[in-house]
């Protein structure tokens, strides 16, 4: 819907004013000559300091070889062991053939030591994977060149995730490096089935994408749909998973994400159990799950770690936080604004009595300590960690005291921002407790025209927003709405694990069951 | 290349069987009991609402399966298909045009009650605005979405009539039962007379079980989500009328509303529950009007079909607004939702005789 408005803006750009020494179109074929080869390289790239060239000749005949590489993205060891001690050492005793050709299949089946080597003749692929931190081989007489994965550069180790942190279970969290958060995945799951399909996103980043999936679990739907709209991120650079998230997801309005991100590999491998699909960005620690629901916001993996009846016991905890979260500050300026009379009479004296001397309506002083509270909040993310903790303290005791005694606000107010505060803490989905302290002010809004009139209408309104809201094709509303019994228990309740034996339903896998009863004699 | 299923617009059947109730019971269990006690001695009037249940339940289900037996995706295909283009359009219109005043008479029923008992202070132009901007934010999304509604406020729909139910037990004087069957034939056919009004609802049947994936299974789904609703009705009748007794509650502005004013909640949690009863109710009245703007939006967007669906809410919903404003008082407006629920509830019926002999003419499978 939105996209109709931003149509206008792109239809005017189509013609390129400036000329710059800037080229795009790489598709080419590689010379036979080396020299020329390598000059044409260090045109591109206009010679960096960091490209490493290195020629050399290959003994026993008349040709040079040459190996390049960009310092820093491969590890030199394997370059030195593999190619250049192979070719300048073994070439002595080999007998090479001399037609370049045959002399370079030579190298490349017998020579060179490397495990995952391909060979290639075009320029683009020469680029993109010298780029990604591939070793190229040249051999002067032939128009191919070898690529070797040699790919190795720093990387932070595998560290606690600091989003999501659980009483009970792994402490694994994923990291930058791609490769690794698969291995984290495929440790969870040694099923082969399980599948890891990488696509290039970006036209300047050319991030590698892993979209991962159990065949047979997944609705094969799913993954066609999510591959469709892969297909259509068209961006210069990619640069976090957000960017992905955003480019794929149903409704770019909407305040709620239609794809989770998690740090958890055990929670990407439960998904992937449920019938999800995860999408492992180059470079982002953060995966995405996706179709998700309303109802997985509430849910945290460690609800199946302890017993059924404290995941139950969590969840509707949660439920009632995600409520105090949105609805508390509203109610409260609907309620001493509009209906006073709502209240218990001894409480709503009290209120009153508190709130003598407040100079300001009910919204202002809402606005005002909820407008505090998310500048405290901000400011303890942008702070160093131990700084983080003294703004809390500076903040909700100084700033919430002085208030009070100034007579700006009244203790009652304080409470209730606070509690609102922290309720709000309590969605696992972070993503989605954001979209909660947004809407919280839509409720502010509403309550201080309409009063509770107000809030049940705004009520109405995100409840219409959440019912057409899609993830990947399936409603958010799921598993209230289209409902279903079996999917609302195992999204709401946390069944006793002997019950949970069948996957969600509402992701429709083809494999429904998940769980036998081996155990069970009857 | 195959469709991507999962996010079609079909409607599943708990949707059409939930669709019911939230499409009656909304105005319905605001007005019935106070017409009701008026016709009928102490508690008989039960028999008047069961008796009209039953009919229209059958009626209902008449509706369901004739419509499920076509395979036609719309109400306006099955209507051409049996009667021709011209008087399709005319039987179209004229369900848009009743619809159009059955929506306008919701609104402002719910308009009347917030400024009585939440907003005395608003002028019931905004309050009325209001409301209906959020109906038509509902209507402008998709229909699947409007009946998914529905169902995530279904529950609202049983557990508040249950709790205010519930609290009122120590209130109720079960000898305000007494005398039973005291109403002569003439009473509880009056009685009937006001009870119909609550069952108008059903016209949607004919609009929505189209949109079906598996129409076969409306039927049942129509059966039960009826039965549920005259269930509720009867049992609330009689509950307020046990607490109120004949009398009070046939002179009581809104016996319904007064019977949650007059629970008590243990723990005095809440002053006037009447006030928390009424506000969630707003959500169940908010159904049954998107459910009607929806449907007038769908005739007219099934006849002028190269006008777009948002240009016609735009036409439709001040429309709308306005007829709502007309009445100047309590006792117009109900005057005028007695003539609109007899006209929607002959219509549908009429146009299901009309459409059953000619289908038993052409001989349609």
């Amino acid at each position: 819907m939105g996209r109709r408005y931003f149509k206008n803006k792109n239809r005017q750009k189509d013609n390129p004013t400036e000329t710059t020494n800037e080229r795009t179109d790489f598709s080419e074929p590689l010379q036979t000559d080396l020299e020329k080869n390598l000059e044409n390289l260090e045109t591109i790239l206009d010679e960096p300091n960091d490209l490493v060239i290195r020629q050399f000749p290959v003994r026993n005949s008349s040709h040079n070889a040459a190996i390049v590489y960009i310092d820093g993205l491969v590890n030199d060891d394997e370059v030195y062991n593999t190619a250049l001690k192979n070719v300048q050492l073994f070439t002595e005793q080999a007998d090479l053939p001399s037609d370049p050709d045959d002399m370079f299949e030579t190298l490349h089946h017998s020579i060179i030591s490397q495990a995952d080597v391909e060979t290639t003749d075009r320029l683009d692929d020469v680029l993109d994977n010298l780029l990604y931190g591939h070793t190229i081989f040249y051999l002067d007489g032939t128009d191919t060149v070898l690529i070797m994965d040699t790919r190795e550069w720093e990387t932070r180790s595998i560290d606690e995730p600091n989003s999501e942190t659980v009483i009970r279970g792994a402490r694994e969290g994923f990291i930058e490096n791609m490769r690794i958060n698969m291995v984290l995945v495929r440790r969870y799951i040694r099923d082969p089935n399980l599948r890891f399909e990488t696509f290039q996103v970006g036209r300047r980043s050319k991030s590698n994408l892993v979209l991962t999936y159990i065949e047979g679990v997944v609705n094969p739907e799913f993954v066609e749909e999510i591959k469709r709209r892969i297909d259509t991120i068209d961006i210069d650079s990619v640069l976090e998973s957000g960017y992905i998230e955003q480019s794929v997801e149903d409704s770019f309005m909407s305040p709620f994400p239609q794809l989770f991100n998690t740090e958890r590999p055990d929670r990407v491998a439960a998904h992937l159990e449920q019938g999800k699909f995860a999408l492992i960005l180059d470079g982002s620690p953060f995966v995405l799950i996706a179709p998700v629901v309303f109802g997985t916001a509430m849910q945290s993996v460690e609800d199946y770690f302890d017993r059924w009846a404290i995941g139950t016991f969590l969840r509707a905890l949660r439920y009632l936080a995600g409520f105090i979260a949105v609805f508390l500050p509203a109610l409260y300026i609907a309620l001493v604004g509009f209906q006073p009379d709502l209240i218990p009479t001894r409480l709503a004296i009290s209120i009153a009595a508190t709130r003598e001397g407040v100079p300001f309506p009910p919204f202002i002083e809402a606005l005002l300590m909820v407008m505090t509270m998310e500048i405290l909040r901000e400011a303890g993310v942008r702070l160093p960690t131990t700084l983080g903790e003294t703004i809390g303290i500076v903040g909700g005791l100084v700033i919430g005291e002085s208030a009070v005694q100034a007579g700006i606000v009244s203790p009652i107010m304080v409470i209730i921002v606070a509690l609102n505060a922290i309720a709000s803490f309590t969605v696992p989905q972070y993503s989605v407790a954001i979209g909660f302290r947004i809407i919280l002010f839509g409720y502010m809004i509403a309550a201080a025209i309409f009063g509770i009139y107000g809030v049940i209408l705004a009520y109405i309104m995100t409840n219409i927003h959440i019912a057409n809201l899609r993830s990947i094709g399936v409603p958010y509303s799921t598993p209230f709405a289209p409902f279903s019994w079996r999917d609302w228990a195992g999204t709401v309740l946390r069944l006793p694990l002997p019950m949970m034996t069948q996957r969600p339903g509402f992701l429709r896998p083809p494999d429904r069951i998940s769980a036998g009863n081996k155990g069970d004699s009857s | 290349m195959r469709k991507f299923k999962y996010a079609d617009e079909k409607i599943g059947h708990t949707e059409i069987m939930i669709a019911l109730p939230a499409m009656l019971l909304g105005v319905g269990i605001l007005v019935l009991p106070k017409k009701l006690a008026a016709e009928t001695m102490a508690t008989d009037g039960w028999v008047s609402i069961l008796a009209v249940g039953i009919v229209v339940i059958v009626i209902s289900c008449g509706i369901a399966k004739f419509v499920s037996r076509f395979r036609e995706s719309s109400f306006m295909d099955i209507t051409t298909q049996l009667t021709g283009k011209a008087i399709a359009v005319v039987i179209m219109l004229l369900f848009g045009l009743v619809m159009l005043n059955v929506g306008s008479y919701q609104l402002r029923s719910l308009v009347n009650i917030t400024e009585k008992y939440i907003l005395a202070e608003t002028p019931i132009e905004v309050i009325g605005l209001a409301f209906l901007l959020v109906v038509v934010y509902a209507v402008s999304g998709s229909r699947a979405a409007l009946l998914r509604l529905n169902i995530m406020f279904f529950p609202f729909i049983i557990i508040i009539p249950l709790l205010v139910m519930l609290f009122a037990l120590p209130d109720v004087e079960w000898g305000r039962v007494m005398p039973v069957f005291q109403t002569d034939f003439h009473g509880y056919i009056q009685g009937m007379k006001s009870s119909v009004l609550a069952f108008t609802g059903i016209s949607i049947l004919w609009f929505y079980i189209p949109h079906m994936r598996e129409p076969e299974r409306a039927p049942r789904a129509v059966a039960i989500g009826m039965s549920v609703a005259t269930v509720l009705y009867i049992t609330w009748f009689i509950f307020t009328l046990v607490t109120f007794g004949s009398g009070v509650t046939a002179n009581l502005l809104y016996p319904s509303i007064e019977l949650a004013k007059s629970v008590e909640i243990p723990g005095e949690f809440f002053e006037r529950f009447e006030l928390v009863f009424f506000v969630i109710w707003t959500m169940v009245l908010f159904n049954g009007m998107a459910m009607t703007l929806d449907i007038t939006t769908l005739t007219l967007t099934s006849i002028f079909t190269s006008v777009s669906k948002r240009t016609i809410i735009y036409i439709v919903t001040p429309l709308m607004y306005f007829v709502s404003m007309l009445p100047r008082d309590i006792v117009e407006l109900n005057r005028y939702g007695t003539y609109v629920g007899y006209a929607m509830l002959i219509y549908t019926c009429f146009v299901l005789v009309v459409l059953f002999v000619l289908s038993g003419i052409r001989k349609v499978k």
